[in-house]
């Protein structure tokens, strides 16, 4: 666990690590000054290489990860939809409703279900626990706003990957672009000589 | 979508790429995440709200005090076609609100993509390619 002090690098500067421990890609101020020599360009490149596919399997995990608790919103969302359902029907004047509900994958069936004061959870490891209306409500809410939470930092670890990659690309493209003029010039060089 | 400076190097982009710059390429790329992700909710939000349209119309036809199956969660649940009829009311509204809310949002990204891209372009000309 770190805690950022005033000391630490801030966004946008050299060496800045993200809240998640994702660290900012080194930026080339000039080229000319970060190669030095031509014998230099393939062992660059080949370290932009390595740092862009590092940046690329943080994001393919952080993608699926993103994309588990897309899965996981809308089912808490639908259990508390269904809590609130209930909860409203419980003081109406018929509390019992018919219903058509799914016994199995395309198997519908029908059954009264009366609303009551209290609802049974699923927690998962097979157990399921009996919750009053309002306490179930208060679970799934905190429930959700976690997940929510947590999606919107992957979100915003997502981008940060995005902003990384991009400048991992553009250094690539600048040292590859200098080593393509500096061979032009050495072969100018050259046949003027001869 | 391509951010790659012309690899090539036919016409050797002299240009220096400060910090600044690439910050600005970076912005744009992030942006540019959040548009198709947020143009993807909101041609699903769309849907959401013609069908729920559609079938406000629909339920016209049914009388008052028949029994309609209201989909909540996984169930279905027989209540009246009144409180149906209220009920999609008040999903509509919602529906209504997230679309525009959606259609801002977008509205803001592009605009400041376009900022964004004008300045890039202005300085690197071709040597950039900031198209979809």
């Amino acid at each position: 666990m770190s805690t950022t002090s005033s000391s630490e690098p801030k966004p946008g500067e050299a060496g800045y690590v993200n809240p998640r421990g994702i660290p900012q890609a080194p930026f080339i101020e000039a080229v000319e000054e970060y190669v030095r020599s031509r014998d230099q360009v393939e062992s660059i490149l080949q370290s932009f290489q390595e740092m862009l596919s590092k940046y690329k399997y943080m994001e393919m995990s952080t993608l699926r990860r993103a994309a588990g608790l897309r899965e996981k919103i809308p089912d808490i969302q639908k259990t508390l939809d269904t809590v609130l359902f209930l909860d409203s029907k419980r003081d109406a004047e018929e509390p019992t409703m018919l219903t058509t509900f799914e016994l199995n994958d395309t198997l519908y069936a029908k059954a009264n279900v009366t609303a009551s004061d209290s609802v049974y959870l699923w927690l998962g490891a097979n157990v399921m626990l009996e919750y009053p209306i309002a306490e179930a409500t208060d679970l799934l809410t905190a429930k959700l706003k976690a997940a929510q939470e947590s999606l919107k930092l992957c979100e915003e670890d997502l981008e940060f990957l995005r902003e990384n990659i991009t400048t991992v690309e553009v250094n690539t493209a600048r040292v590859y672009n200098w080593d393509v003029q500096k061979r032009r010039e050495e072969k100018e060089a050259g046949e003027r000589i001869k | 979508m391509s951010l790659q400076m012309l690899p090539e190097g036919q016409e050797t982009p002299d240009v220096q790429v400060s910090w600044e710059d690439q910050t600005r390429i970076n912005t744009f790329s992030k942006l540019n995440t959040r548009l198709t992700n947020l143009e993807e909710e909101y041609q699903k939000t769309k849907d959401e709200m013609e069908y729920l349209e559609d079938v406000s119309t629909e339920i016209e036809l049914i009388d008052e005090d028949e029994l309609v199956q209201y989909k909540v969660g996984d169930t279905f649940y027989w209540i009246k076609q009144s409180e149906v009829v209220e009920r999609l009311e008040k999903d509509t509204e919602n529906a209504s609100a997230s679309l525009s809310e959606l259609d801002e949002k977008v509205g803001t990204i592009k605009d400041e993509m376009n900022d964004l891209k004008a300045s890039l372009y202005a300085k690197f000309g071709n040597a950039i390619n900031l198209e979809r």
